[in-house]
């Protein structure tokens, strides 16, 4: 097929440099850009290089783009990285060299329209083109010699962040590259530095870091950050003997950047420090990076510091000491707030000058809130600090937000600013909810629970806490049992979620539908909860949720009600199960045949598909499962399409592994039960649905009902003695069976050719030998018949493997512009 | 002047005496008394005809007839009163118009115009006139249709309430309270009312203009805007910035008031109007699924239009299809009608729905669909029709009268139904207290769309008021959470707070008035200029004022002196206009005067230093000259051509008008 597509190559190449045209779009030629570098990794250079239609053309396209007076950015941007990717190998490099053409491409002075520069999508092509092309000594002594590290150090500080990004990749390639092994001259020893390079490419090296070094001391903001970054790429990416040679010559402009403290430049600093965390360079104490990291936190007297605080906290090698320090202060702002005065004698003059205006104080406490939990996710074990007191003060902060106000408080400022505040109330409640991990250590059960149901209860609350809420009582409900816990849920928590269910804000229905079904799911076993549960008013409204006038609640109300029913399994109290599945069957296939939206159709066929995975053998379901299978496999919908074949795969494991649905009639072989299952599927109408699905539009149903099929053939393959004639399909008056009974005659005019050109007669086969149409055939049979593994194969090629191959994309370039052409004759 | 007849902050009733004009601004009743009555029941009510009468403990005082006893509270067994405004603190006579702002706030009107002596015009918007009149209309049905036969008031008396239980023994000024008006005083009152549009510019007496802005709050509802033409003081009563149905609020021509007097800001600042109706709309879904019935007392306009435009968007998700609602009231179909027509009064969404045409309110469907159902009481065809569970909005909010009562009774027993109040003029738990012990379930989410403090701090940082006169309420957290110190106002400067009977003086800065200028008056003048843009011309004129309109004319020449001989005549003759004497300005410059002395030979002066200025001791002639700022005086005794030298000496350093 390659070869297919580089004989249109020539053709494409002269489209692409005529500026007659309008260029193609971008994707098309990152299209064929891909596949130039596809061809040349697989042949490592040679196809393009060495076809002989193909070279000479695409030279020829090379240089006519430089000199053309009218090229297009996008030609060129195309061109220069094509040209980058044909030098990457030393073959390459030459042939392009001999001709001049590296040169033309590269140096901008030599193109035929110098303005070019100016467009970005030029200046990156420039550097991606030298990127892919630094793969050899060569092209390290092409850049050098022409002088292009002086561009590259420019283009660092692009206004374009696109090419600033790419200058600096690449200057950390050409590090790398100078101390890769080929580079070096072999005879260093381990611990020297620059000696370990060839001299003349010292003078590389030094000009890079130089800059970097220029550019910590500038004055000029961006181009510090540039540096800055510059810098930790160099940490992260490079290693001896450029690391430390960088870092001893940066170590004091990084000082005094650090000491000054300037806010924009903090992230970018914890950055570098961050890199170099990860380095060799941190056990060095004259290296100074842990100084560095503590002088950014300063003592806590500046306004900057919390913010370095919670950066710190969030770092993942950091040393211990520097950690607590870090934690120290960003855990201030929370304490400062929610503790009596007297706990905060020597509180300081900028923490109480940022906590009395609004905007500061909430990020702050947003700041230490977060930290916090981002500690408690990894279980952090705090040693100075009370996790009990910390945990307090959240609560005491989540009270304060909801209007509250603790006895005394120096604080007046900043509880008017966080009443009603909805950012802090999420952020306290997500670190309340990752506290729990600490359980075990805290006895403040009863007040958080009452701070949580207060925000459950409170008519105030924006949709997006209230969520909160329910996740962080979900975390401390599941994270321990307590004695109280049936009496909490069902005295506190049901009443509220009653309500909740029938809140205004359709959000608010349907997360707090999820909380119930995340609850029932945790606690699942627990017989107390689900005596609770359907002891309560809540299955009700549960039930009455499934009629919600918006599909998300309808959808999340059957997955609650599927979840109730399987809690009900547990239950005692067996009258009023059946009673609770009687209902949700009868409405759930009522959403399932009527429901004008996908979701609650999907839900209630995955509800079917969890019934069915239990533990527990629910009878009940039995009779609406053929229904389920035909309604879900003829639905519009492809998921819900997608999601009853994943119930028939279920339904199928349970009746032919473990055949719960099957009779068990003791004394009977395997052979009789593995028949009477498939009369069982059969009667659910299983293959039905697995025949119709095969044959669907949608392709990825098709996959999946032939991956079951194939499953199904494999196991009546297995059973040797399956009686087909209980097994008989009727192929007549449906899609799948008109196909079963094409392919059923191809094969038996093959077949019937056959027994006449070989003379041979299959003993039992031979009476299938006669043409006629059969309405009936046995499953097996089918399963024969039809090709599954050939319509497997095609199935898993992707929907668009037709259309997505270099050579469509060369023909559409072409008659693209072909059909240009027609237009500019049509216009005279 | 401003003065304070009711302290109530949201049912205001104040007089503003401005420019020679009397201005009453609202007219609000205070109908909280009525919670001291025991209800009105429109069917007879065993329960609360076997009351025990009230007994004082050593039996000395038997109000068994007047007084009745229910859970450990004593009530007044008698027609509900209400609390008038402050009658004493002013004639109302006197009063030459009143401003209404919105329906709720004229409810004591017949009070003030009726049997006072008000000769004055009442100014209103037409909803306000409209549905005000069916408010009253109400009230008075309410009472009209339970007579009583005999008033309560011996428990009044003052040595008898002293020994009375509370909440009754606290009640103040008791004697003032008065029972409802009659429908013929509500029409007399009412014919007082002209009509005004937003903007409209209403001259008073020549001497202030006033203007009805829209205040966002009710169906024309508005703030009002009083000027001269120097001053103006805006008066903002019960706005709303939320959208509801009522055209949005006019804010900007608040812009530049000398005085603002803020009122009717939202009376449960902490309860968030949207939080609560989600709260309404939750309970409300939750007692009908559980098979129970809710009751929702509630003005007959207002709120309850957005409570069914709510529940009617609310319904199909909440599987409410199928519950019937009934709306019971003597002015439910006049309401819900008026309420459609009209849509000028509207926000703009409402508006542009009457050019589909549609109407404006929901409510419209959920009548023709029959989900709506209003009937004028529950006597008649409610009761044929009547279908449980259902939802049913009725008055009165106090629960004292009205329909509300006898669901009241009806449903009060049963824990499956729900009574849920939205009004936030009563307490609930007092407007519940005669029917304890109750089974019912109560929720409270008051509904108050008025500004909150966090709206009008923002409001007045925009408007900026030189002064802001408010209710005391308002200058301090709410009694109930004395640390919510964002629930008051704070003011640089601070607001002028008022009380029941305060009369305050209002700050104004400028005291001058606009006066015309006849056009030949004007021709006659010579304008000299005393500096660069500024001329100074004198004026003889005669000052005409009248209707407060201030003309200066020119002086009538003096008409040819008839040939009489009378000397009486002569007498009667205007007074003969002398040329005035020229106006002096400028200083007198000390150096140079002291030179120009010494040049008319006066060498011996002494001068002394002062406060204002120099006293110049002329030694020789004895003469003291004292040049001070605004004034020079020439003491110079007996020396009559001396003085006079010395005089023209000074006038040559000064120029002449």
């Amino acid at each position: 097929m390659d070869s297919d597509c580089l004989s249109l190559l020539p053709a494409v190449c002269l489209v692409l440099a005529d500026p007659k045209q309008s260029p193609p779009d971008d994707t098309s030629l990152e299209k064929l850009l891909d596949w130039f570098k596809e061809l040349h990794s697989q042949s490592n250079g040679q196809v393009l290089l060495q076809h002989q239609p193909c070279q000479p053309c695409l030279l020829e396209f090379i240089s006519s783009v430089c000199t053309s007076k009218t090229t297009d950015p996008a030609i060129l941007s195309f061109t220069i990285k094509l040209t980058g990717l044909l030098a990457a190998t030393t073959q390459g490099f030459h042939l392009l060299d001999e001709g001049g053409l590296l040169v033309y491409v590269f140096e901008r002075e030599a193109w035929g329209v110098c303005d070019l520069w100016e467009d970005a999508s030029v200046r990156s092509g420039w550097l991606q083109g030298l990127l892919d092309m630094l793969k050899h000594q060569q092209a390290l002594g092409f850049i050098c010699g022409n002088g292009l590290i002086k561009v590259i150090l420019q283009l660092q500080n692009d206004r374009s962040l696109f090419v600033a990004c790419l200058a600096n990749q690449l200057l950390v390639h050409i590090l790398n590259f100078l101390t890769s092994s080929n580079m070096t001259s072999g005879s260093d020893v381990v611990g020297s530095s620059e000696s370990s390079l060839r001299p003349d490419w010292v003078s590389v090296s030094s000009e890079i870091m130089n800059a970097v070094v220029e550019a910590l001391s500038s004055e000029d903001c961006p181009q510090v950050l540039q540096g800055l970054r510059l810098l930790s790429l160099v940490l992260s990416q490079c290693g001896e003997p450029i690391l430390s040679t960088l870092w001893k010559d940066v170590l004091v402009p990084l000082e005094v950047l650090v000491n000054r403290g300037s806010e924009s430049l903090i992230q970018t600093l914890i950055t570098v420090l961050e890199a170099a965390l990860g380095t060799p360079l941190l056990n060095q104490s004259e290296y100074k990076v842990e100084e560095l990291l503590e002088a950014m936190l300063g003592d806590g007297n500046r306004k900057e510091c919390f913010q370095c605080a919670a950066l710190i906290v969030k770092l993942e090698k950091c040393p211990e000491v520097l950690k607590r320090k870090a934690m120290d202060i960003i855990l201030l702002p929370l304490q400062c707030v929610s503790t009596q005065p007297q706990a905060e004698k020597e509180m300081n003059v900028v923490l109480k000058e940022q906590l009395s205006q609004k905007a500061s104080c909430i990020s702050l406490l947003m700041q230490s809130l977060s930290s916090l939990a981002q500690l408690a996710h990894t279980k952090y074990l705090f040693e100075d600090i009370s996790i009990h007191s910390i945990t307090s003060s959240v609560v005491l902060l989540l009270r304060m937000c909801s209007g509250h106000r603790p006895s005394s408080l120096l604080h007046i400022n900043a509880f008017t600013h966080l009443i009603g505040c909805c950012k802090v109330q999420r952020c306290g409640l997500d670190t309340l909810g990752a506290l729990s991990v600490y359980e075990e250590k805290l006895d403040l059960r009863k007040d958080i629970f009452g701070v949580l149901l207060d925000y459950l209860q409170s008519p105030d609350s924006h949709a997006t806490v209230l969520k909160k809420t329910f996740q962080a009582v979900k975390r401390w409900i599941v994270c321990s049992p307590f004695p109280d816990l049936l009496q909490f849920i069902s005295h506190d928590l049901f009443p509220v979620l009653e309500k909740r269910m029938c809140d205004l804000r359709w959000e608010v229905r349907d997360s707090t539908l999820e909380f119930i079904t995340q609850l029932t799911a945790a606690l699942n076993g627990n017989s107390g909860f689900s005596e609770a549960l359907h002891t309560s008013g809540v299955v009700s409204v549960l039930l009455s949720s499934l009629a919600d006038a918006e599909g998300y609640v309808r959808a999340s109300a059957v997955t609650a009600v599927g979840e109730a029913v399987t809690a009900s399994l547990y239950q005692t109290v067996l009258v009023s199960n059946s009673k609770l599945l009687e209902e949700a069957l009868v409405q759930m296939m009522a959403i399932l045949s009527q429901d004008t939206e996908g979701f609650p159709r999907r839900a209630v066929v995955q509800a079917f598909t969890s019934w069915l995975k239990g533990s527990h053998l629910i009878t009940a379901l039995e009779s609406s499962l053929s229904s389920v299978l035909s309604l879900g496999g003829s639905d519009f919908d492809w998921e819900v399409k997608m999601h009853t074949l994943e119930l028939a795969e279920v339904l199928m494991e349970k009746t032919l592994t473990c055949c719960p649905y099957a009779v068990q009639n003791f004394g009977s072989s395997e052979e009789t039960r593995f028949t009477q299952a498939l009369i069982k599927l059969k009667d659910f109408g299983l293959f039905d649905l697995l025949f119709n699905s095969l044959f669907d539009c949608d392709r990825p149903v098709c996959e999946k009902a032939c991956a079951l099929l194939v499953k199904l053939r494999t196991l009546t393959a297995e059973t040797a003695d399956l009686d087909h004639s209980v097994l008989v399909l009727n192929v007549c008056g449906n899609r799948w069976g008109d196909e079963v009974q094409r392919r059923y005659l191809n094969k038996q005019q093959a077949k019937a050719s056959g027994c006449v050109t070989n003379g041979v007669t299959g003993s039992d086969e031979g009476t299938d030998c006669d043409l006629h149409c059969s309405k009936d055939i046995s499953l097996p049979k089918i399963l024969q018949i039809l090709d599954l593994d050939d319509m497997q194969r095609m199935l898993t090629l992707s929907s668009d493997h037709v259309v997505n191959s270099p050579r469509s994309l060369m023909e559409d370039i072409l008659s693209a512009a072909q059909q240009n052409e027609e237009n500019i004759v049509d216009c005279y | 002047n401003y003065y304070c007849l009711s302290g109530h902050p949201t049912l205001p009733c104040n007089v503003l005496k401005f420019k020679s004009t009397t201005i009453m601004l609202d007219c609000g009743l205070d109908t909280t008394a009525a919670l001291y009555f025991l209800p009105l029941p429109l069917v007879h009510s065993p329960r609360l005809s076997k009351l025990p009468g009230w007994v004082s403990k050593d039996g000395a005082i038997n109000l068994e007839k007047e007084l009745k006893e229910c859970s450990g509270r004593v009530f007044v067994d008698s027609q509900p009163e209400f609390c008038l405004p402050e009658k004493e603190l002013l004639d109302l006579s006197t009063i030459d118009v009143i401003l209404i702002s919105n329906y709720h706030c004229m409810m004591a009107l017949p009070y003030i115009t009726e049997h006072t002596g008000f000769t004055g015009t009442v100014y209103a918007t037409e909803p306000t006139l409209q549905i005000g009149r069916l408010l009253m209309e109400e009230l008075v049905t309410f009472m009209e249709r339970v007579p009583k036969a005999q008033a309560a008031t011996c428990w009044k008396n003052k040595e008898i309430q002293r020994l009375l239980p509370g909440p009754l023994k606290d009640a103040v000024d008791v004697w003032s309270w008065r029972k409802c008006y009659s429908v013929q005083e509500v029409n007399s009152a009412l014919s007082k009312v002209q009509l005004v549009g937003y903007s409209q510019k209403v001259e008073l007496f020549g001497a202030v203009q006033v203007t009805p802005l829209s205040s966002g709050y009710s169906l024309g509802s508005s703030n009002w805007i009083i000027q001269s033409h120097y001053e103006k003081v805006s008066y903002v009563s019960g706005s709303s910035l939320l959208t509801t149905h009522p055209q949005p609020m006019e804010q900007s021509s608040l812009k530049n008031s000398d005085v603002l007097i803020l009122t009717g800001l939202t009376q449960i600042p902490t309860a968030n109007p949207d939080g609560m109706l989600g709260e309404f709309c939750s309970n409300l879904s939750m007692t009908i699924r559980a098979g129970g019935n809710v009751l929702v007392p509630c003005y007959s306009s207002g709120v309850i239009y957005d409570l069914l435009e709510c529940l009617y968007q609310f319904m199909d998700s909440a599987n409410l299809g199928s519950t019937p609602f009934y709306f019971i009231s003597p002015v439910a179909n006049s309401s819900l009608e008026f309420s459609q027509i009209f849509a000028e009064w509207l926000c703009q969404n409402k508006q542009s729905k009457v050019y589909l045409p549609e109407p404006p309110f929901p409510h419209a469907e959920l009548i023709q669909t029959n989900k709506l159902k209003h009937y004028p009481s529950i006597h008649g065809d409610f009761s044929s029709e009547f279908r449980q569970p259902c939802v049913v909005f009725t008055g009165h909010p106090s629960l004292r009268f009205g329909d509300v009562v006898h669901f009241m009774e009806l449903w009060g027993k049963s824990s499956l139904n729900t009574i849920i109040f939205t009004e936030p003029d009563f307490s609930y738990l007092d407007a519940l207290a005669p029917y304890q012990p109750l089974a019912m379930k109560c929720v409270y989410c008051p509904i108050d769309t008025r500004l909150n403090f966090h709206q009008v701090s923002k409001l007045l940082k925009d408007i900026q008021p030189l002064h802001v006169v408010c209710p005391e309420p308002y200058t301090q957290p709410p009694p109930a959470q004395p640390h919510r110190s964002d629930l008051m106002l704070e003011l640089q400067p601070p607001p002028m707070s008022y009380r029941r009977c305060s009369v305050l003086g209002l700050p104004f800065r400028r005291r001058y008035e606009r006066i015309h200028l006849l056009p030949e008056l004007a021709r006659s003048l010579v304008p000299s200029e005393i500096k660069a843009g500024v001329s100074v011309a004198t004026v003889s004129a005669v000052l005409q004022s009248k209707d407060n309109k201030h003309v200066l004319q020119p002086v009538p020449k003096p008409a040819p002196v008839p040939p009489s001989k009378k000397r009486k005549r002569v007498m009667e003759e205007p007074p003969e206009v002398l040329n005035p004497k020229p106006l002096l300005s400028g200083a007198v410059p000390l150096e140079p005067f002291l030179a120009m002395l010494h040049k008319n030979g006066i060498t011996e002066v002494k001068v002394e230093e002062t406060a204002d200025g120099h006293i110049l001791h002329l030694q020789t002639e004895d003469v003291l000259i004292q040049l001070e700022e605004d004034a020079t005086h020439i003491i110079c005794d007996h020396n009559e051509p001396l003085r006079t030298a010395l005089r023209d000496l000074v006038l040559r350093f000064l120029q002449k008008l």
